[in-house]
């Protein structure tokens, strides 16, 4: 029942994976479990992804899977458990920029692959990313913009960070599909990516969760 | 046979742009520039080797703002300001056509309408942000048999209700089919209009909007005096068309839900591209001929590389996209096809197109090399210089990328210079040497 519910995911049939995951739970297994091997199929979506063999829209159906599945077999207002955490990432969409899907992804993605994310949404002022910070003791920052207007923003989240005095516990990234090298040394972030393949590579590498 | 293809729509706007009847010269200087320009740029499109590389913008924003400085609040609110600011950066750059403040629209349109699908500088955004646009799920899944039984009804009744709060009230009237029988359509409409004062305020918030269109069309209509009668530059932006599968996943469903449709309902999508191709078609030509102008522009959103594999984009991207540029180019009208995002594997699709009929923009994410390859004698690209490139690289750098691109994709023509995206944050020392290294290697390689 597990490897069916597994492909079901895989396979992104929406309708027989909460079909088979409602029954699991009604013949007494865990929702938790269910949500474990939920996470394992996305987990396998991401690798497929990473090798090229899957694209964005397998991401984003499988999340959706994912999402319609936690509601059918979760109490309400319970989250999947957090289990053993890789990181804390804090990601937003720089101030001045509202645009969401390349940040969702990369959010989406990191938490399938085991870091604790919180996702403070679009057009996040400076001061948002430093209290996040703070609170939840993050190890990576995630500063996402697509328009070449966010680069400034970037640059001053970064600043913003390092005057508060957390630059040096946390690894900023930035993304988005204007940025490169060259955007990276004016932000001074420490690392970038133009796609989510790149995140997880870099925050993987920055928390030994690749090792 | 000759006589049949001079006939065509295309062919008759190509003659009046190229020759600027729509604009009054300020001396034979300026008609003889534009001219020349205009040519080069159809020339260009249908691939002959002119021995020069046009330079052109994809559009200038904060960047042609800087010359006032003017803030993008005030560009969508002070035309005359941003007006000045954008005549200096074309006397000030050289480009061989211009794309003006025609995306930055009147703020007035939006907030008389408290439109949900825009942010704005001043409003919610610092007053020298772009304003952007919002993605949101302005169609329900289970919509689409209401859409494609009563287009209008549903546009009247749904979309327009879920994009403004002002014309929320317009829910509530009676469909307008009711009035196919008029005794009873005709009482019960102007009732429900009656009855309920939101709709005549939601009339009073059209006027309102409109009115601050009325001005601003009246602006870019100054501008295209100013810069091709003056400065002697055609206007590249004309008429517009779409995508079907970009409206139903940019403007309707949301791309998250567009997603979702191609795996859950995907006939119901595909009948609905079909709905929407020969309202594209027609949008498209009518809109050139209003304008005349003989590039139609098709902005691309959703089918770049990685947003969905080479199967979905030859199922679900590609059919009503190939139709709509086969429609375009029948009536004779070029295309400015404006991918965005890294378009590698797709390019060999425009070979489908009939040969120098389309002008391909590439982002710099897109491989320009490989596309120069896979494209040579069939359309002409253009774009690709790099905006991180343009606003943080030194001049050097910008010399050395531009110089190989003019070299290797600049090679026997059907190549135009231009940047990649909408420019804003840039040097003006690089985006001057990239026009610069266009116009010189133009001139050696002629």
């Amino acid at each position: 029942m597990p490897q069916e519910l597994r492909d079901a995911i895989v396979g992104l049939r929406m309708d027989e994976a909460l079909t088979r995951a409602t029954r699991m739970v009604a013949d007494g297994t865990d929702p938790l479990a269910v949500i474990a091997e939920g996470s394992e199929a996305m987990q396998a979506i991401g690798r497929r992804y990473a090798d090229g063999e899957a694209f964005i829209p397998e991401l984003i159906m499988g999340g959706e899977i994912m999402k319609s599945l936690s509601a059918a077999v979760l109490p309400e207002g319970s989250g999947p458990s957090a289990g053993s955490s890789k990181g804390t990432v804090v990601i937003g969409t720089v101030r001045g920029d509202v645009h969401d899907i390349g940040k969702d992804i990369v959010a989406l993605m990191l938490g399938i692959g085991g870091y604790t994310v919180h996702d403070l949404g679009t057009d996040v002022p400076v001061e948002d990313f430093v209290v996040a910070v703070r609170e939840h003791d993050a190890d990576i920052v995630g500063l996402s913009g697509l328009l070449t207007l966010a680069f400034d923003a970037m640059k001053s989240t970064v600043e913003g960070i390092a005057a508060a005095g957390l630059r040096d516990k946390v690894k900023v990234m930035i993304g988005g599909a204007a940025v490169d090298e060259n955007v990276r040394a004016y932000t001074g972030a420490d690392g970038w990516g133009d796609d989510v393949g790149h995140a997880i590579k870099l925050a993987d590498a920055w928390t030994d969760g690749g090792a | 046979m000759q006589h049949a293809a001079e006939d065509k729509l295309g062919d008759r706007l190509i003659a009046s742009w190229v020759s600027g009847a729509h604009l009054q010269f300020a001396d034979d200087e300026a008609r003889e520039r534009y001219q020349a320009r205009a040519r080069l740029i159809v020339d260009t499109i249908r691939l002959k080797d002119t021995g020069r590389i046009p330079v052109i913008p994809a559009a200038t924003q904060r960047f042609a703002l800087d010359y006032g400085p003017v803030t993008f609040r005030e560009a969508m609110t002070e035309f005359d300001k941003a007006f000045a600011a954008y005549v200096r950066q074309y006397e000030d750059t050289g480009f061989d056509a211009y794309v003006g403040p025609e995306f930055i629209f009147p703020a007035g349109m939006f907030e008389a309408l408290a439109w949900n699908r825009v942010r704005l500088p001043g409003v919610h955004l610092p007053d020298d942000k772009s304003f952007q646009f919002v993605e949101a799920e302005y169609m329900k899944a289970d919509e689409y048999d209401e859409y494609l039984d009563d287009p209008s009804d549903w546009v009247l009744r749904k979309y327009l209700p879920r994009l403004s709060p002002k014309l929320e009230p317009l829910a509530q009237l009676p469909p307008l089919r009711n009035m196919l029988v008029f005794h009873q359509g005709l009482p019960d409409l102007v009732l429900a209009a009656a009855e309920n004062p939101g709709v005549v305020e939601a009339m009073a918030a059209l006027k309102a909007s409109g009115e601050a269109v009325q001005e601003w069309s009246e602006y870019l209509g100054r501008i295209d005096q100013e810069l091709g009668g003056r400065l002697g530059i055609p206007r590249l932006l004309g008429a517009i068309a779409a995508a079907p599968f970009d409206i139903i996943s940019t403007y309707y469903r949301g791309w998250r839900g567009a997603i979702v449709d191609m795996y859950t309902q995907p006939e119901k999508m595909k009948a609905l591209m079909e709905r929407l191709l020969p309202w594209q078609l027609e949008y498209g030509i009518d809109g050139a001929r209003a304008l005349g102008h003989p590039i139609v522009t098709v902005y691309l959103y959703k089918g770049a590389d990685g947003l969905m594999s080479d199967e979905q984009y030859e199922e679900f991207y590609w059919p009503t996209l190939k139709r709509l540029l086969l429609g375009l180019v029948e009536e004779g009208l070029l295309v400015w096809v404006f991918t965005q995002g890294k378009y590698d594997s797709r390019l060999h699709h425009f070979k489908e197109i009939p040969a120098g009929t389309c002008l391909i923009h590439l982002e710099s994410g897109t491989d320009a090399f490989l596309a120069k390859e896979v494209l040579a004698g069939s359309q002409c690209i253009e774009g690709n210089v790099s905006s991180a490139l343009l606003a943080t690289a030194s001049v050097d750098q910008v010399e050395a990328y531009c110089l190989k691109l003019a070299e290797v994709c600049g090679k026997g023509g059907g190549f135009m210079m231009d940047f990649s995206a909408f420019l804003d944050e840039a040097r003006r020392e690089n985006v001057k040497k990239m026009i610069e290294v266009a116009k010189r290697s133009g001139r050696s390689s002629s």
